[in-house]
């Protein structure tokens, strides 16, 4: 079911008017959410409804289990059998025709024939960030910052209909305490939820979607066929269609879920006004950042075991982030681009720092130092999740400790948006005057750090896209062939598109929101006349029928 | 309405209660389908024959009358106007048959098989002309991506997804390719469909004939015909007519079979048009579907989409390379050319594009 369809919204209409009558009975209100959500999930294949199902019990079980045992080294074997469980299932669904066909190809390689087994994988629709949903549950059992769950709101918390496909990846932190008790019919923020909802469908549908098919796809299937500027632009308009794309599905989700009440994680603050590649992955994606960063890096030990293998644990952990999104070397070399420059980014500060301590005579100021939040700059990454400013390698800082459960610390959804904005805040104000004289950011401010970090981002990107490296190799080729006509896939509907898909990132903050607060004092009924209008320019404007989202198969 | 004010957000925003939001969703959506009846009117029209596209017609036909009683569908068909779009909803007239030089009964077009086809050369490539639905798309782009090394092949690749030949009312194929036919003048063409014309047709005199039935098979090997009919008259010499690869469920590979069995008996009636059997080039060697297939090099290769159905690029070109290769016998090598290309006809030949 996508979310840009009539069906769907019938869909929520039906569950948006059952969960808030059953709300009050919370013995009534699980199972009716869970059901809605296995229907929803089952709508694209029943039978992935059973995976749901299994992740649900397993790790209800493991994370039981967890609880229970005395030893610690009973608690680790069974936090392991958690991780092997679930990256076994991720593996058998997503990379195991990956990586039969390379072993495959390797033994051919060497002359070596071996008759493996290739086997046709239906893959489940948003297993990878099931995966990292469940996990985050078990290894926050493990760590004792979460108490487990009854099996039901486990349940819900696995099957939550609004992220099940694409994310955002609320953690189970982040998420469970807002089962805690019924969500308060009188307090939905109505308007920011429509904001987040139609501007999703805006940046879907009249943007992404006609990117999309107006060039897009043409100049990285068929680039022979298209002249070299027709291919720059083709280039970049990627970067703002997998935006645009992306951060509609999570912009829909977190609406869809305010209005049933409940609050996930941001997962985009503007990233194309990045001023460095860290100051990026503070803002893409912000909730995969953060779980690389709390659940993979961290235990890769951080930045507490010096400066080489903090950068071998930035590199690691960025070549996983690749693979995670796809199963392919194309991914794995889209992560290794964003490791190695946050290697280098990295290693720049730490000269600089070096250099700062130098002429100071005397370690740098601490203030300076903590504030930053960046691994490999602070000094002190406890990797104790949520109870400290651990710091983070670009990717969006930690929540504080807030919310409890049971009495176990927790952190909520609302303070994990706030710590992540407030994160991108400080790397993009932490200049010389926020650091005292050390400059903390990799390549300054103003213009041209962003420039740059664009181009290297959507550099990176046509990896990302391109089905193979000779495919990639052959729209990079295409920039140097051409040059004599703009050619016809170059109009200005397209630039235009691509403008404004840059351009709402440089929207500043308050004007939204300002909108959002004018929008909402308005009589319902004109909120409805105002949403129906906008629907149907929808329709007019955008593509005949809807497109699958970009990250679904991730 | 039971505000609370100790709530307020940034900027004085409100929070609201579920009933003011469900106003507003409910007001939102009801108005929203008045205004968009006519587009959801054309939605349900496109859906197979049956059941559910019965029932969904019973719901959106009198909400679009209501609509245009009460002049609801105005602000939509002005604004498509004043962007200079097509007005939303079904087409005035049903249009199946295009124009009195298609051919309904199927009669073939000006095709001369004993003469030798022209060979291209720098400045006067051949024009390929790649036609179907979303299963030609990447065999296409790949096709596309082959002939521009050559430099003697000049594609265009026009694919829709979910369209078909039994459809005219929701995709008409035949006026497409007379239009294409027309305006970028084809020496070859490749076609490929079926993958979504297993569902009931609708004859000109209104009579649907379901999947299976002796009348659905006449009907269309008839608009097989009068594709290919369209395409020679159009200047076509050679139609590559793909049929459809084997396909993971056994239903839709007994249906296959009906469809690439009638491609393959109207490829053999009519000169210049040759059957390319899709279906071998992608099983394994015991004859069953296959997801992966080594390539020319030997390297193991996804060639099929996690549908199962749809080809990834590496099956796309597995695809592509076997037709490149019965283009190249025709058309550039020695043996099969040899007469002097044709004068340039003064049509204008769009640049060669990819069209979803």
């Amino acid at each position: 079911m996508l979310f840009p369809t009539f069906t769907f919204a019938i869909f929520f209409l039906v569950v948006f008017v059952g969960s808030w009558l059953l709300m009050p009975r919370q013995g009534l209100w699980k199972p009716f959410i869970l059901l809605a959500s296995v229907v929803f999930y089952g709508w694209w294949d029943w039978r992935f409804v059973f995976l749901l199902a299994f992740s649900a019990v397993a790790n209800q079980l493991f994370a039981k289990a967890i609880e229970r045992a005395a030893a610690a080294a009973a608690r680790k074997w069974l936090l392991a059998a958690t991780v092997a469980v679930n990256l076994g299932v991720l593996g058998w669904f997503k990379y195991y025709g990956f990586f039969i066909t390379s072993v495959a190809n390797t033994l051919h390689a060497f002359h070596l024939n071996a008759d493996l087994p290739l086997l046709r994988i239906v893959l489940p629709v948003g297993i990878s960030f099931l995966t990292f949903r469940v996990l985050s549950y078990g290894i926050d059992v493990y760590r004792g910052k979460l108490r487990t769950s009854s099996m039901m709101d486990f349940a819900v918390y696995v099957a939550f209909f609004p992220y099940t496909l694409a994310g955002p990846i609320a953690r189970a932190g982040e998420f469970l305490p807002q089962l805690a008790g019924p969500r308060d019919p009188r307090t939905i923020d109505t308007s920011r939820a429509f904001f987040l909802i139609f501007g999703g469908l805006v940046k879907k549908m009249l943007l992404a979607d006609y990117l999309a098919t107006h060039i897009v796809n043409g100049v990285f299937t068929t680039p022979g066929s298209y002249t070299s500027l027709e291919t720059l632009v083709g280039i970049v308009a990627y970067s703002v269609q997998i935006y645009c794309d992306f951060s509609a599905y999570s912009d829909i989700a977190i609406g869809v879920s305010l209005l049933l009440g409940f609050e996930l994680p941001d997962n985009f603050d503007a990233p194309y006004t990045a001023v460095s590649v860290q100051d990026f992955w503070r803002r893409w994606h912000m909730t995969l950042s953060r779980w690389l960063r709390d659940y993979l890096y961290i235990p890769l030990g951080g930045n507490r075991k010096g400066q080489t293998r903090t950068y071998v644990n930035l590199f690691l952990t960025l070549v996983l982030g690749g693979l995670w999104h796809g199963a392919g070397w194309t991914f794995v070399f889209w992560g290794a681009l964003y490791g190695g420059a946050l290697v280098v980014e990295h290693r720049r500060i730490d000269v600089r720092k070096a250099r700062f301590k130098r002429r100071q005579r005397a370690p740098a100021p601490t203030g300076a130092e903590a504030d930053t939040g960046d691994f490999g700059i602070a000094g002190a990454n406890t990797g104790d999740l949520g109870l400290a400013d651990t710091g983070d390698f670009g990717f969006a800082a930690p929540a504080p400790a807030g919310a409890t459960v049971d009495g176990a610390p927790m952190l909520s959804a609302a303070a994990g948006r706030a710590a992540a904005r407030a994160s991108a805040a400080r790397a993009s104000a932490s200049g010389p005057a926020a650091g005292s004289q050390l400059d903390l950011r990799p390549w300054g401010g103003g213009v041209w750090p962003r420039v740059g970090t664009f181009a290297f981002v959507t550099f990176a990107w046509v990896f990302f896209r391109s089905v193979s490296f000779g495919a990639a190799l052959s729209v990079f080729g295409q920039l140097f062939r051409h040059w004599g006509s703009v050619g016809a896939a170059v109009t200005p509907a397209v630039l235009l598109v691509i403008v404004v898909g840059i351009g709402i990132q440089y929207v500043p903050r308050s004007f939204m929101e300002r909108a959002e607060a004018g929008f909402s004092v308005l009589n319902p009924l004109l909120q409805g006349l105002a949403l129906a209008v906008g629907f149907m320019l929808l329709d007019v404007l955008g593509p005949a029928g809807p497109a699958s989202f970009l990250y679904f198969k991730f | 309405m039971d505000e609370r004010d100790t709530n307020r957000l940034p900027f004085g925003r409100r929070r609201r209660t579920a009933a003011s939001a469900l106003i507003a969703i409910m007001v939102a959506l009801v108005l929203g389908a008045f205004f968009n009846a006519p587009a959801m009117k054309k939605t349900a029209e496109g859906m197979p024959f049956g059941g559910a596209r019965s029932f969904k017609l019973a719901l959106v036909g009198p909400l679009a009358t209501v609509s245009h009683w009460l002049l609801l569908d105005r602000p939509a068909r002005l604004t498509a106007e004043a962007l200079g779009k097509p007005a939303p909803g079904p087409s005035p007239v049903k249009v199946v048959v295009v124009t009195p030089s298609a051919h309904p009964s199927g009669k073939p077009g000006k095709v001369n098989p004993d003469k030798p086809l022209p060979r291209p050369y720098p400045g006067h490539p051949l024009h390929l002309y790649i036609a179907g639905d979303s299963m030609a798309g990447i065999p296409g782009m790949a096709l596309v991506n082959l002939s521009n090394k050559t430099h003697l092949i000049k594609p265009l690749l026009d694919y829709h997804i979910s369209t078909g030949l039994a459809r005219p009312d929701f995709f008409n194929w035949p006026a497409q390719l007379q239009m294409q036919t027309k305006a970028f003048g084809p020496g070859a063409a490749v076609v490929m469909f079926g993958a979504n014309d297993r569902q009931g047709l609708q004859t000109s005199s209104g009579k649907v004939y379901w999947f299976g039935q002796p009348g659905w098979t006449a009907e269309y090997r008839r608009r097989v015909r009068e594709a290919i009919a369209i395409l020679q008259d159009g200047g076509t010499r050679r139609i590559y007519w793909v049929g459809q690869p084997i396909m993971p469920d056994p239903t839709f590979n007994r249906q296959i079979k009906v469809i690439n069995g009638i491609f393959q008996s109207e490829a053999a009636k009519h000169p210049g048009v040759q059957y390319v059997d899709a279906w071998s080039l992608f099983t394994n060697p015991s004859g069953g579907y296959a997801q992966y297939l080594p390539d020319a090099s030997g390297t193991m290769q996804q060639v099929r989409e996690q549908d199962g159905e749809h080809f990834t690029y590496a099956g796309g070109m597995r695809l592509a390379t076997a037709l490149m290769a019965l283009i190249k016998k025709d058309w550039l090598s020695k043996k099969g050319t040899g007469a002097p290309p044709p004068k340039p006809s003064g049509r204008p030949s769009p640049k060669a594009t990819t069209k979803p």
